[in-house]
């Protein structure tokens, strides 16, 4: 199993700034069977919000503090964290023992082959 | 001729200084708001300059004014806290030249002053009067009551404008030097963030009077709902967010105990309000909402960060040369729209001037009860900074739209919007109004 995290400002073309990242993207993902759901400083009522105006069933919705949270909560073999903050969100994501990805570096991914 | 601060002589910043001279005889009429945005595109058309030049007319076009009978301008040259055009970036020559320009290249960008203005409103020929309140609409506000008061204008546009520019706030001008001049070294090498000295007098506070954090949370879900209801915010425009009880406890922490909702986002915005005399005003379009006083101050924290002790002595102290100023009990008031941003230290402001009665040490316990714009307490009608945005003015627009009854889904319902206080920024300096629906209250 594997665990994708989304930031989403900067990194979701729903953020305040828009990413590069599709809903499509994630929809594709999470199609695919992963668990998905997003980390972000948004409110938590919000992102909730964001994903149900989507159409897309999250497995969390978290701060974005809380990746060890999720870490905790969901067992896969390997954890990613997408996110456009160095300060942000690639430090945290590595110290939560996420892999960390930049927007472009998850769309430049074959993720249907289980990587 | 270049616009000058306005003179210490003008503000009202001590105690046994009676009830203001001009009680009742200044008015706002009109009200303009220019778009908000989160910060600026680059284009000519939504720049600092023209969201003012926006405001500035829907000011006047409310009041139902002909431009060519204003005599004054007041407002506040600086237009940022945090957001410095970068050292060596190129500068953007297609917006300056859309404009008629003065000897500053980022004046009407990254500044905005009064001759800017002038040169770009050709419609405002009868002007004679210019000054800066500076630091935010607060100040500029008592100035222009004042300069109307003294006769140094009787027709007025007040304005207060902030621009943001692309990247993090805080991250330029000074903070991306090598060095920083004076006692902002002393703190900025620690890398404390802009909230860290009220978060240290809020953790006193809670200290002192067993208080926590969590208690702050139905004032944050009531600003930020009261502020979803000011159609000119920045959150009701662009990201229609609530702030439940739940995300303000989940959110993660700026500066112990601050949290990020305890943190106000910077935007680009601009607000401009048309005061005159209480004769003149009677012939306008909207209804005039008097000023019945104002007060200032002005206070001298002994180290970097002022002590709670000393926040408390000195908004106990505002909140008595407001009333003295209005000549009025704090049981006339109606509502408060004083300063949240940082919203740690409204309940500062509104213990103050002892709100409803409460005494220092009793506000997060009425942030327990109905502060609602239903109930009979309305705690920041206008939502403030956490509900709109950084501006430093919804409070104000509050304040004579609750009681134009203008505020439409905001519009107070649990009282009667008579008299209305507001004012900030912070505990130990800011500038402070109370506001009237009859002149002779």
């Amino acid at each position: 199993m594997i665990l994708i995290s989304f930031d989403i400002d900067g990194t979701l073309e729903e953020g305040d700034p828009p990413g590069v990242l599709t809903m499509d993207f994630v929809r594709e993902v999470k199609g695919q069977g992963y668990l998905v759901g997003s980390c972000s400083d948004r409110p938590i009522s919000a992102q909730r919000a964001m994903w149900e105006r989507h159409g897309i069933e999250v497995d969390f919705t978290v701060s974005k503090h809380m990746l060890e949270d999720v870490k905790a909560d969901f067992e896969a073999e390997v954890y990613y964290h997408i996110g456009d903050r160095e300060d942000l969100d690639k430090r945290p994501a590595e110290k939560a023992g996420f892999e960390f990805l930049w927007p472009h570096e998850a769309t430049d991914r074959p993720w249907s082959e289980g990587t | 001729m270049s616009t000058e601060n306005a003179p210490q002589s003008m503000y009202r910043s001590r105690e046994g200084l009676g009830v203001w001279e001009h009680r009742g005889k200044v008015a706002a009429v009109g009200i303009g708001h220019g778009p908000t945005s989160r910060r600026w595109d680059g284009k000519p058309d939504t720049s600092l300059g023209a969201i003012s030049l926006i405001a500035l007319r829907r000011a006047i076009e409310d009041a139902g004014v002909d431009p060519g009978d204003i005599d004054g301008l007041v407002m506040d040259e600086k237009t940022t806290t945090g957001a410095f055009w970068p050292r060596g970036q190129e500068l953007p020559w297609d917006v300056i030249n859309a404009y008629n320009t003065t000897d500053a290249p980022l004046d009407g960008i990254t500044q905005l002053s009064a001759e800017w203005i002038l040169k770009n409103m050709p419609e405002l020929t009868g002007n004679r009067f210019t000054m800066y309140g500076p630091g935010c609409m607060s100040n500029a506000i008592v100035v222009a009551a004042q300069a109307i008061g003294d006769g140094l204008a009787h027709t007025c546009l007040v304005l207060k404008a902030w621009h943001n520019l692309p990247g993090r706030y805080y991250q330029t001008g000074a903070n991306a030097d090598d060095a920083i001049p004076g006692t902002a070294a002393l703190r900025s090498v620690w890398g404390a963030p802009a909230c860290y000295g009220t978060a240290i007098q809020f953790a006193e506070y809670c200290r002192k009077y067993g208080k926590n954090h969590d208690m702050m949370a139905p004032f944050i879900s009531n600003s930020r709902r009261n502020g979803l209801r000011f159609p000119e915010g920045y959150w009701a425009q662009h990201r229609p967010e609530e702030i439940t009880t739940e995300d303000y406890k989940a959110a993660r922490w700026i500066a112990k105990p601050a949290n990020l909702f305890d943190n106000d986002i910077p935007i680009m915005c601009s607000a401009a309000y048309l005061f005159t005399t209480a004769e003149r005003a009677r012939h306008m379009k909207q209804k005039p909402v008097y000023i019945l006083g104002h007060a200032s101050s002005r206070g001298q924290a002994r180290s970097f960060i002022p002590t709670l002790d000393e926040v408390e002595a000195e908004c106990a102290e505002s909140g008595r040369k407001l009333l003295e100023a209005a000549g009025i009990t704090v049981d006339d008031v109606s509502f408060e729209n004083l300063y949240d941003g940082f919203p740690q230290f409204h309940q500062f402001h509104m213990e103050g001037i002892r709100y409803r009665g409460i005494q220092p040490g009793e506000a997060l316990d009425f942030y327990q009860t109905d502060i609602s714009i239903t109930g009979p307490n309305p705690v920041s009608p206008s939502g403030g900074n956490i509900g709109s945005g950084r501006s430093r003015f919804w409070m104000h627009t509050d304040c004579i739209q609750q009681i134009q009854r203008r505020a439409g889904e905001r519009q107070v319902t649990g009282v009667e919007p008579v008299i209305g206080v507001s004012g900030g920024p912070m505990p130990t300096g800011g500038n402070f109004t109370c506001w009237s629906a009859s002149p002779d209250y």
